[in-house]
């Protein structure tokens, strides 16, 4: 899978000489109409399909690649469960298949949401959680689990009070940049603002709190997929591919605004105010629904987008769908890693994916050919 | 299709930049928008590029209220170089002339994009760089890519704001060399935002001078040019003069330091 994306970046990378005259070869014109990025893309989706099944294969009950087909098989088209293969079945599908889609669909979901935020606010070191959705769902988590108190809170309850909370303060921040023409430092600054808030309203709840509710604040907090459900999946997959076919139609458009700058862009026909406040709304709304469901899972949204640059250049309609497969594998990688290091214990992958991330980015920024200015 | 601009008005927030700008610009010729800093230059380029909205006033090219077209239509027929910004990803020359491109194709480009792009490169001499990073490219060149992308839009007019300010003398006189050559040989109609007022009286066919938001004189380099006039605009003293066809203006600087 490594090697595959490093063979496509290869290929995909512009010799940097570029002194040579242009003859017709067909690799050079392959490369300058960028027909090598569909095959990239659909080499991807293919890795990403074999990743899943081998991530479900992984771990210490020794299910095998051909068990997780047949446990496909079976719960797609139905027949005969066979009483040997009924504990390996119910692994697969009630444990292992949810989690593992429920980690890939969040960091994709995560990844495109930052690729989307750093292309409207013409800054890479943006994330989908810049305008303070993290910090807004963790307190709508934190109050509502605060505010059950000893009797305990029903799951859904904490994920549609955090989505609440996340929507309701991304809608404040929008307002407000409105009034100032939603520019990019007005919504920086305003993300920094709330970010601040929300944190030290959690903390402030935190510290009333008794024992028990603090350790469930906190354990929130921890970004995971150990209790996926269905219903997660379900929830996350159909946000994402909801979202997909919309920003890809207006992809075009997104590289005029990232590239050329808001009045070029409004020069070139785009309704840049409009385009904005929509695809923010669409990154905070992927945002939102994936730190509801699994808490906060920090780097993937700023990461994901970065690597795919690297493998695809910076053309929105084929990162935004390359983006998905990068957060998708890296969160799905470090889910995988995070429950057999140091299995049977298994470490929230809001934890892991910070420790695979960092150094992936500090690598990123040391080895690109241009200093972020 | 002459250019015509009728009595604009915009201010920012409240203030009043532009108050009663008019204007025509004939097809195919090169016009300088002349003035000091904050004189409403580089606002009117924005206005007629469909940047600004206009608080009242008409642009019209060839009788057609361009205002009134939906944005998409307005970018076919009116392209805009802005003032070299940095681009904060690594993109292609080749990219981001496609750029251009954007009025005119729905989710992909298709040949006739690509045909279009190619010859905007061909023409501002690209060719060896089309495949290099942007921020490889040197100020000149990053401009020239600018001016590239104006081009693959396919427009009857092209806007420049002040293209010229970043570069070094060759580059600020093959840039106007080549809107020039652009204007005879498409038949384009060019409007440039610009402070040197020789540059204009060399290249240009038309020369608007504003000040305060206001047309203080307009038409051929030569008309445009009044001593008295553009000592009163610049608050400087300056002469005017004509060597080999072509109007110069120099300031009077009056050496009173080393007097003393």
């Amino acid at each position: 899978m490594t090697t595959s994306v490093a063979a496509e970046r290869d290929a995909g990378t512009p010799a940097a000489s570029g002194g040579a005259p242009a003859p017709a070869r067909p690799d050079r014109a392959r490369r300058r109409t960028g027909a090598w990025r569909p095959i990239a893309l659909a080499a991807g989706v293919v890795a990403s399909a074999i990743a899943i099944v081998v991530a479900v294969a992984i771990g210490s009950a020794g299910i095998s690649i051909a068990d997780v087909w047949r446990a496909v098989v079976l719960a797609t088209f139905g027949g005969e469960l066979q009483a040997d293969f009924a504990q390996a079945y119910s692994i697969v599908t009630e444990l292992r298949l949810p989690r593992t889609l429920l980690a890939f669909g969040a960091g994709a979901a995560l990844s495109v949401a930052g690729a989307l935020m750093q292309g409207l606010l013409r800054n890479p070191l943006v994330s989908p959680f810049t305008l303070g959705v993290s910090p807004a769902a963790a307190f709508g988590a934190a109050l509502a689990i605060t505010l059950a108190g000893a009797q305990g809170v029903p799951a859904w309850v904490t994920i549609a009070s955090a989505l609440a909370m996340a929507l309701l303060v991304s809608a404040f921040v929008l307002t407000l940049a409105s009034v100032k023409r939603m520019a990019v430092a007005t919504l920086l600054l305003l993300g920094i603002a709330v970010t601040q808030l929300f944190e030290a309203l959690t903390s402030a709840l935190q510290f009333a709190a008794n024992e028990n509710t603090l350790q469930a604040i906190i354990r929130w907090t921890f970004g995971s997929v150990n209790d996926a459900t269905w219903s997660d999946v379900q929830v996350v997959w159909v946000v994402l591919v909801l979202a997909l076919p919309l920003v890809l139609w207006f992809a075009k458009d997104l590289n005029a605004i990232a590239f050329a700058g808001d009045d070029a862009a409004k020069s070139l026909g785009v309704n840049v105010g409009a385009l904005r406040v929509g695809l923010i709304v669409v990154a905070v709304l992927l945002a939102s629904v994936v730190v509801s469901f699994c808490g906060v899972i920090g780097f993937v949204g700023l990461v994901g987008p970065h690597i795919a640059r690297l493998v695809i250049g910076a053309d929105h309609r084929y990162l935004l769908p390359f983006s998905v497969l990068t957060g998708g594998l890296l969160l799905l990688l470090a889910d995988t890693v995070g429950r057999t290091v140091l299995a049977p214990a298994v470490i929230p992958v809001g934890i892991v994916v910070a420790f695979i991330g960092a150094p992936i980015f500090i690598n990123l920024i040391l080895t690109r050919k241009t200093a972020l200015r | 299709m002459s250019l015509q601009i009728d009595d604009i008005r915009f201010s920012y927030g409240k203030h009043l930049v532009l108050d009663g700008v008019s204007l025509e610009v004939a097809e195919g010729s090169f016009c300088a928008l002349l003035g000091p800093n904050g004189s409403g230059k580089s606002t009117l380029t924005k206005v007629i590029a469909g940047v600004h909205r206009p608080a009242s006033g008409t642009v019209s090219l060839g009788g057609v209220d361009v205002l009134g077209l939906g944005r998409r239509s307005h970018a076919r027929l009116i392209g805009y170089v802005p003032q070299s910004g940095e681009v904060p990803f690594d993109l292609t020359v080749r990219e981001a002339v496609l750029l251009g491109r954007t009025p005119h194709f729905g989710i992909g480009p298709g040949r006739a994009d690509w045909a279009k792009v190619d010859e905007a490169i061909a023409l501002l001499g690209l060719g060896e760089l089309e495949d290099r990073s942007l921020s490889e490219l040197s100020g000149g060149q990053a401009q020239r890519a600018l001016v590239a992308r104006a081009l693959a839009q396919d427009t009857r007019v092209l806007l420049l704001d002040e293209p010229t300010s970043a570069l070094d003398l060759r580059y600020q006189i093959e840039t106007l060399q080549l809107v020039r050559q652009i204007t005879r040989s498409h038949g384009i109609t060019a409007l440039i935002a610009i402070h040197d007022l020789n540059h204009a009286g060399r290249f240009c066919d038309q020369a608007v001078l504003l000040h305060q938001g206001r047309i203080q004189r307009a038409g051929t380099p030569q008309e445009a040019f009044d001593e008295a006039a553009l000592t009163a605009i610049y608050g400087l003293d300056v002469t005017v003069e004509e060597r080999e066809g072509y109007v110069e203006v120099r300031p009077v600087v009056r050496e009173i330091e080393y007097q003393i």
